[in-house]
């Protein structure tokens, strides 16, 4: 990690803790954010290129927006699911 | 920043509130993986339909059910 770095326009050279702690919040958001596109890709590669050809057709890359949409539908349901259990 | 800085009950407030919802953040995702491999089964449409929404819910709560069979299994075998 070296993106950890104070505010240029400080005057002294130490990361304040609440400095740090935007930086961490930004750095998680961004490595959940990766993790998520990352998933979708596989998940959407295998649902919609099946036999990948010379170029992407009109149909997968429309499969690939409704598999995209559906997947972000899918983690609201179940994060939905996993509250409600907490009664 | 202090390195001291490090032990205060402020910054440690925050890193135990971000380790929780880094833990409910994969267990989201990782629930979501598992029932969408189980759930939705076609080529995704332009909505679920009712029945693979409700799949989706139960599967979440079943897993859910699962794991603390297991846990409860596993802590009578000693």
């Amino acid at each position: 990690m070296d993106s950890f770095s104070s505010p240029s326009s400080g005057s002294s050279s130490q990361l304040s803790a609440q400095d740090f702690m935007g930086q961490l919040k930004t750095q998680l958001a961004q490595a959940y954010a990766e993790e998520f596109l990352e998933t979708v890709r596989g998940k959407c590669f295998d649902k919609c290129i099946t036999k990948p050809g010379s170029s992407l057709s009109g149909s997968e890359s429309s499969c690939v927006s409704r598999c995209v949409d559906r997947y972000i539908e899918a983690t609201g349901i179940i994060s939905k699911a996993l509250f409600s259990m907490q009664r | 920043m202090d390195p001291s800085a490090l032990n205060s009950p402020e910054l440690q407030h925050f890193i135990n509130q971000e380790k929780e919802k880094a833990m409910v953040n994969e267990m989201v995702a990782k629930l979501t993986t598992v029932c969408w491999d189980k759930c939705v089964t076609g080529t995704p449409g332009s909505k679920f339909s009712s029945s693979e929404t409700s799949c989706l819910t139960n599967c979440a709560h079943r897993y859910m059910d699962m794991s603390l069979q297991i846990m409860k299994r596993f802590q009578n075998m000693h």
